[in-house]
């Protein structure tokens, strides 16, 4: 840390935090969300900034194992928590077989939801492996897309799901 | 002026000594509501009381008497998820259900939801309906005001300087059934209107209206009528005696004029909800 940055920032303007299994030294204030943290400082860009109000869904992270929004949490609330985002959660392989049925299926068009429909998907399928499509809306009922009707997204959902049959 | 700290009590008597010495902290508690206001700069704390690291405020306690304890900090999703919360107290659990989305349930609390009081929001008609009381703490003591006397104005509770929400006392439960019965634009939205509805065994009834006025609506004359005779025609009554309580704001999410024809168009499904839930077998 420069001598600038120290005597500009208050104590607080670092935080220790775990992300992705990686003990990082982030610069935010005290009012600073995780989203900010993790987009603008660790540059880890899957969660997007969309309404910044918890309505959205799209920048839907875990935090102790738990889907949350980080929008909704300040970087220095999560100090002692264990922060995933979709780049944490990409070599496992049921997010994999998530993402290749949004591909092959056509779960999205501009993208911009994506990342946050694949984390509350994937939390789902953790939870309840061969879930109907009334419990997929139900979980990805907080998470907007203004693209596709949804539709695909389901199938994309439903397709991973029967993918994953049988693989533990 | 941007936030100038974060304090972390573990316990409440250091969350309230905290709140004390700083008249410009607020207490955070799930961040679903606070850190809203605050990216849309609504609100501007200069400190903040992270209520996260207080046991005493986490989980849900069946005390002796089957009466139960709800932490201020339970995420709506505990709250949804406790089967203790049944027969005429299920309506928690009912209400928890339907606010916002999955995922904002796994971070907003009971407490804070209470003590922002939007008119729009879940719980306050259905700790109403269910009897319950909200306990109260500042630095020199605890208190305890029925869930009616805790909301008293638009976004106003009962909540002085200094003092936080630190549990929600719900009765114990009644044999019977309980509905929430929710209108909003779409799904997760605050309410437009909404009917909480405790139907006991023995045919006592509670009813109370969220989203039609600045507080939750109750009428004991209503509910008394719903207990001798729940006909139709008599929740039409009882529908009409709360309507005529309400007290409606034209907003995006419906004019006031509609908001009062869904009372007792909601508070009549509520009924024969809450008595089909009672009928179920167990």
């Amino acid at each position: 840390m420069s001598a600038s940055i120290a005597a500009a920032g208050s104590p607080a303007s670092f935080v220790e935090l775990d992300v992705n299994g990686q003990a990082v030294a982030v610069r935010a204030s005290l009012s600073t969300t995780l989203l900010t943290a993790l987009r603008d400082e660790l540059h880890l860009t899957a969660a997007k900034r969309g309404c910044n109000q918890g309505v959205c869904g799209a920048c839907t992270i875990r935090i102790d194992g738990v889907p949350m929004r980080a929008c909704l949490s300040l970087a220095h609330g999560c100090v002692g928590s264990r922060v995933a985002t979709l780049e944490g959660l990409a070599a496992d392989p049921r997010m994999q077989a998530l993402q290749r049925a949004f591909a092959e299926t056509g779960g999205f068009q501009c993208g911009f939801c994506t990342p946050g429909m694949l984390v509350a998907a994937h939390a789902l399928l953790e939870r309840e492996a061969d879930p109907d499509e009334d419990a997929i809306r139900g979980a990805l009922s907080g998470n907007l897309c203004r693209c596709t009707g949804y539709v695909k997204i389901v199938a994309a959902v439903l397709a991973a799901a029967s993918a994953s049959k049988g693989s533990p | 002026m941007p936030l100038q700290g974060m304090l972390w009590p573990r316990t409440v008597a250091e969350a309230t000594a905290m709140l004390d010495q700083d008249p410009e902290a607020k207490p955070l508690a799930g961040g679903a509501t606070l850190v809203a206001m605050m990216n849309a700069r609504v609100l501007e704390p200069l400190a903040l009381v992270n209520l996260a690291r207080i046991d005493e405020l986490r989980g849900i306690r069946v005390l002796a008497d089957g009466a139960l304890r709800i932490g201020a900090c339970t995420r709506h999703r505990e709250t949804l998820d406790c089967m203790a919360l049944s027969g005429t107290t299920a309506v928690l659990r009912r209400a928890a259900a339907q606010i916002a989305n999955a995922t904002v349930r796994n971070m907003g609390t009971i407490g804070g939801s209470i003590s922002f009081a939007d008119p729009g929001l879940d719980y306050p008609p259905a700790i109403v309906a269910a009897d319950c009381s909200v306990e109260i703490a500042a630095s020199h003591g605890r208190r305890t005001v029925p869930a009616r006397e805790f909301f008293v104005d638009w976004y106003t509770t009962a909540l002085e300087p200094g003092e936080i929400v630190t549990a929600i006392l719900v009765p114990p439960p009644a044999a019977g059934g309980a509905a929430y019965e929710k209108h909003a634009r779409v799904s997760g939205d605050y309410a437009t209107a909404s009917a909480a509805v405790c139907l006991a065994a023995d045919g006592k009834v509670r009813a109370a209206i969220g989203g039609c006025g600045p507080t939750p609506i109750a009428d004991p004359e209503a509910d008394a009528l719903l207990s001798a005779d729940r006909s139709d025609a008599s929740v039409a009554r009882a529908g009409a005696l709360l309507e005529a309580r309400a007290d409606p704001l034209d907003d995006v999410r419906g004019s006031a004029e509609y908001r009062r024809l869904l009372i007792p168009r909601l508070l009549l499904r509520a009924v024969r909800r809450a008595e089909a839930d009672g009928s179920r077998p167990r």
